[in-house]
């Protein structure tokens, strides 16, 4: 059954005929176990089926987005991280980055056809139709693998910087864009020859993009600078700066480029940035740490994978336009409140930990994961 | 993390979320990153539950009578901002 969000938000403009009448800007449909530590998702729109790269169980969990059931694991290798599918080939891509190579998967049977090496740890990728090409970001290698997505082969192997993974290309300026995490920065590349035509240097922990080519412009993600950078494609400059939620990782760009969708996995939320004002409309919650997210062309719902909670959200954004009052995030209720007593096991000694070990000491909780 | 170890902070860190048997995890993330403080276990979320904790990363700065002062906090202007009051500067 679907849950409504239940925010007391203003008045504003709610949705098209088609969606629910309603003041909460978004609605959850579905919340889905998967294996651990979902990262990327793909759609495959003709079967109605969620490909998830579960990267610690080291395989593809598929989901029917009819039924919202698991009804196929396929192994892949070591630490699928990013996935995509070619819907003219019908090819799902995913990235292994423990492996170095992209494992192949046949959309229509769920058999793995083949793998292909890449450069040191895929840990991003993205295919274009028009250019028939699939660009892989390898992490360790800083390098981008690029291949031909009928051939399979390997047309190129280009240099990037440490961290390389997410890509976006704007097939009208016939551009390529290697993002890289640990660098903090993005390459641009000519897509037909592969030259180097410009660099940015970005916020820290840059990691996913988006791009909407009419505005020739493009969203880069700063995890660690909690940003998304709004970048003039054409200037190859950042023109913008826009605050998210908390340590954002993942982007897409709504199919109606008005909008674009940036998962906080500090938050466990989804922020809705408008394009034209770079303003943050709203925050959708989500599951625990979520990372990846894609929207289903059939229906717009938006697919999250959280890592956190080893489960798929599936939402809808209900907003039809910016809405008047900004966001506001609320501050934790439990500011100002004694932190509830606790005794876990240290890491390094093996004994348990109490409150009571950091007695009228200030100190900081850092919440984790090694993920 | 830095700005709170020079603060005179002390930072520990807490393993949740993991899915699997932690410790193979933890001494991964430690021997990448380098991490030699304190570390403590939370596999079934339990503090982090009771804290509403909903992503990482997330810093809860607590005050030396056991009161919570901030919470989220994962930017480090906001980090920063929360160490500073905290010592009541700024």
């Amino acid at each position: 059954m679907a849950v409504t969000g239940e925010r007391d938000d203003p008045a504003f403009p709610v949705g098209a005929a088609c969606r629910i009448d309603s003041r909460s800007p978004w609605r959850e449909i579905a919340e889905i176990a998967v294996g651990l530590d979902p990262e990327g998702i793909a759609v495959d729109n003709l079967r109605r089926r969620a490909f998830v790269a579960c990267s610690r169980s080291d395989f593809v969990s598929v989901v029917d987005l009819e039924s919202h059931e698991v009804i196929a694991e396929i192994a892949t290798g070591a630490e699928p991280i990013d996935i995509g599918l070619d819907e003219e080939t019908g090819r799902v891509f995913s990235a292994d980055a423990h492996s170095d190579q992209v494992t192949i998967i046949d959309s229509a049977t769920l058999e793995v056809e083949t793998a292909l090496p890449v450069g040191g740890y895929p840990s991003g990728l993205t295919h274009v139709p028009e250019f028939r090409r699939l660009y892989v970001g390898n992490s360790l290698g800083s390098t981008m693998s690029v291949i031909d997505l009928d051939t399979l082969e390997t047309v190129a192997t280009v240099d990037a910087e440490p961290g390389a993974g997410a890509i976006g290309v704007d097939p009208t300026r016939r551009l390529a864009i290697c993002v890289n995490f640990v660098a903090a920065s993005a390459n641009f590349y000519d897509a037909d020859s592969f030259e180097e035509i410009g660099r940015l240097e970005l916020g820290t922990g840059t990691c996913a993009i988006g791009i909407v080519p009419e505005r020739g412009e493009a969203f880069i993600v700063n995890s660690i600078a909690g940003t998304v950078s709004r970048v003039d494609l054409d200037a190859i400059e950042v023109v913008e700066e826009i605050r998210t939620g908390q340590a954002p990782v993942g982007l897409t760009v709504a199919p109606a480029h008005d909008r674009v969708y940036v998962t906080n996995r500090g938050a466990g939320s989804l922020s809705v940035l408008g394009v034209a004002d770079g303003a943050e409309w709203s925050q959708i919650p989500v599951g625990h740490g979520p990372g990846g997210v894609v929207v289903d062309p059939r229906n717009g719902q938006i697919l999250v994978a959280n890592a956190g909670s080893q489960t798929i959200s599936i939402v809808e954004d209900l907003l039809a336009a910016r809405p008047p009052a900004p966001v506001v995030e609320p501050p934790s209720p439990f500011i100002g409140d004694q932190l509830p007593p606790f005794a876990l096991e240290d890491y390094w000694t093996g004994e348990r930990k109490t409150n009571r070990d950091w007695a009228e000491k200030k100190y900081i909780l850092n919440f984790f994961a090694s993920w | 993390m830095r700005e709170a170890a020079r603060s005179g902070l002390e930072v520990i860190l807490v393993d949740i979320w993991e899915g699997t048997e932690p410790r193979p995890e933890v001494e991964r993330f430690c021997d990448m990153w380098g991490i030699k403080g304190p570390i403590l276990l939370d596999p079934g979320a339990e503090l982090a539950g009771a804290l509403g904790v909903r992503g990482v990363p997330t810093n809860v700065v607590v005050d030396s009578d056991g009161t919570i002062r901030a919470f989220g906090a994962a930017r480090l202007d906001e980090l920063e901002q929360a160490i500073d009051d905290l010592y009541g500067r700024g």
